[in-house]
């Protein structure tokens, strides 16, 4: 705990933290005592995250059955930025994180390129990227997956952000586990192939709108989120009937979304 | 890398050439029985009506368990075709495990013989095409190596039964070139608005495209993402 005068010498980012910390806790502890989507709620998350911690970008990666990474939530949702991540899962601090089970700090990725030549190399490409944070999704002893925090300016993870960013990932894992009561303790394998799955759809059905709404991939996964979240929809039920059906004209006529308090890049 | 299971890389050794449906199901089904610890395998696929149709059974238990849900209309297998989550159990006597279908459990256990079952959805994205079955006469589960080498079948039945498996033996096209690569889904659908088709049907499309211009699909997707290529209906 924090003594007294550490308190008072509280910054004011930590005041604006401590509200925006407090509508992210009750925002995602209401979305888990409901029947959720899975993909929606690491969305969410991945969010919250840019926000609480400071940082430019985050995502979210699960490993499958063959422990291979593969993304399942990105604050940048653009075909390149999310070819870049699993770039980042083959490469990078990212798998070195889930191998270990245990994080993984580029506090200065300028000295890391000796490394991880081909993932530092795509990132500096896209500019302002200072330094890379790794966190596993620990289950038991395990990792199941990785949150990744994308930092504009080098440096070390403050300790507090450290242990939020943590409790942000040890979240992750709890929706991905209880999307569904958990009835034997061998369902791990079968949440994992079903979330990863959910995510194929939701580009398949980025695909459709894009395409129909001559869209970025970015600007459809907006819409699609948009529209679930305000119909009170499943998203990944949505993108199922975008890309059986069609519900792509409803979508794309709905009124595009208010600008997310999630800054966006 | 961990390895791949033994049957997963039997599956990738399977090339499509000219079979059709059933003969496939026959070689994925029979490289589960002799990898997996179970007795039996069947496959049913979805047909054109919203049914599905058992393309091939290892033994006439498996085709019991088939038909028994089948006429009952409940069961693992139809659980796991509308969940579309695979649907392991380990004990069809144990009532915690059987709870939502304890008729035909029973069926399964007096009839059949089999007291464990595992019903894996054969999907890629929204693309629904079957479900495979996995019986044993014993209880209990299935190693956890054992259960991620049969998820990984499952995914590479789908590919196969897709048509898009054009390279077998190729380990190394199939960890990283498709459920990894973002820009082949979102490919399949700008197809599927381009042409007004199915999902299943767009993805054929692409890998026709890239087979007759010999590029590899992820070049061909990267191009369709890029609005650089775009589909035409009739061309």
């Amino acid at each position: 705990m924090a003594n007294r005068a550490e308190e008072v010498a509280m910054s004011e980012r930590d005041t604006g933290r401590e509200a925006l910390l407090i509508k992210a806790f009750v925002g995602l502890a209401d979305t888990l005592v409901d029947d959720y989507d899975v993909i929606d709620v690491l969305d969410r998350l991945a969010g919250y995250s840019v926000q609480l911690l400071g940082v430019e970008s985050v995502g979210i990666l699960l490993a499958d059955a063959q422990a291979t990474l593969r993304v399942v939530a990105s604050t940048n949702e653009q075909t390149d930025w999310m070819e870049l991540l699993q770039l980042h899962a083959d490469e990078g601090p990212c798998v070195d994180c889930f191998r270990a089970g245990a994080p993984v700090n580029v506090d200065d990725l300028a000295t890391a390129a000796a490394r991880w030549p081909r993932f530092v190399a795509a990132l500096q490409e896209r500019g302002a990227y200072g330094s890379v944070h790794a966190l596993p999704l620990r289950l038991r002893g395990q990792a199941i997956g990785t949150l990744n925090l994308f930092h504009g300016a080098p440096g070390p993870l403050p300790a507090a952000d450290q242990a939020l960013g943590q409790g942000l990932a040890d979240i992750a894992t709890i929706g991905i586990l209880q999307e569904r009561a958990i009835r034997r303790g061998e369902v791990l394998s079968e949440q994992l192939q079903a979330a990863l799955n959910s995510r194929v759809i939701i580009e398949q059905a980025k695909g459709v709108i894009a395409q129909h709404g001559n869209l970025t991939m970015h600007a459809a996964f907006d819409r699609l989120r948009h529209y679930a979240r305000s119909h009170n929809l499943r998203l990944t039920e949505v993108a199922r009937q975008i890309v059986k059906t069609d519900l792509t004209a409803d979508v794309l006529t709905a009124p595009a979304a208010p600008k997310p308090a999630a800054s966006r890049r | 890398m961990p390895e791949l299971g033994a049957v997963t890389r039997a599956l990738l050794a399977i090339a499509r050439d000219t079979k059709d449906d059933r003969a496939l199901a026959g070689e994925i089904c029979r490289a589960c029985v002799e990898g997996l610890d179970i007795d039996g395998a069947a496959i049913s696929l979805l047909t054109a009506k919203p049914s599905r149709e058992t393309v091939f059974a290892s033994d006439a238990t498996a085709e019991l368990l088939e038909d028994l849900q089948f006429s009952l209309g409940e069961g693992a297998c139809i659980d796991a075709a509308v969940s579309r989550r695979p649907v392991l159990v380990a004990d069809m006597n144990d009532p915690a495990q059987t709870a939502r279908w304890p008729v035909y459990a029973a069926a399964v256990v007096r009839q059949a013989g089999v007291r464990a079952l595992f019903a894996l959805p054969l999907q890629w994205g929204a693309i629904d095409v079957g479900v495979l079955d996995l019986y044993r006469r014993a209880p209990g589960p299935l190693s956890a190596t054992q259960t991620r080498d049969a998820l990984n079948a499952a995914d590479a039945a789908t590919l196969i039964l897709l048509g898009l498996r054009s390279d077998p033996g190729d380990e190394q096209a199939w960890d990283r070139s498709w459920g990894n690569r973002a820009e082949i889904h979102q490919a399949t659908g700008m197809v599927v608005a381009q042409l007004g088709i199915s999902a299943a049907d767009a993805l054929a499309r692409l890998r026709a495209h890239a087979f007759a211009e010999q590029r590899l699909l992820r070049d061909v997707a990267h191009d369709v993402v890029a609005r650089r290529l775009r589909f035409m209906k009739d061309t």
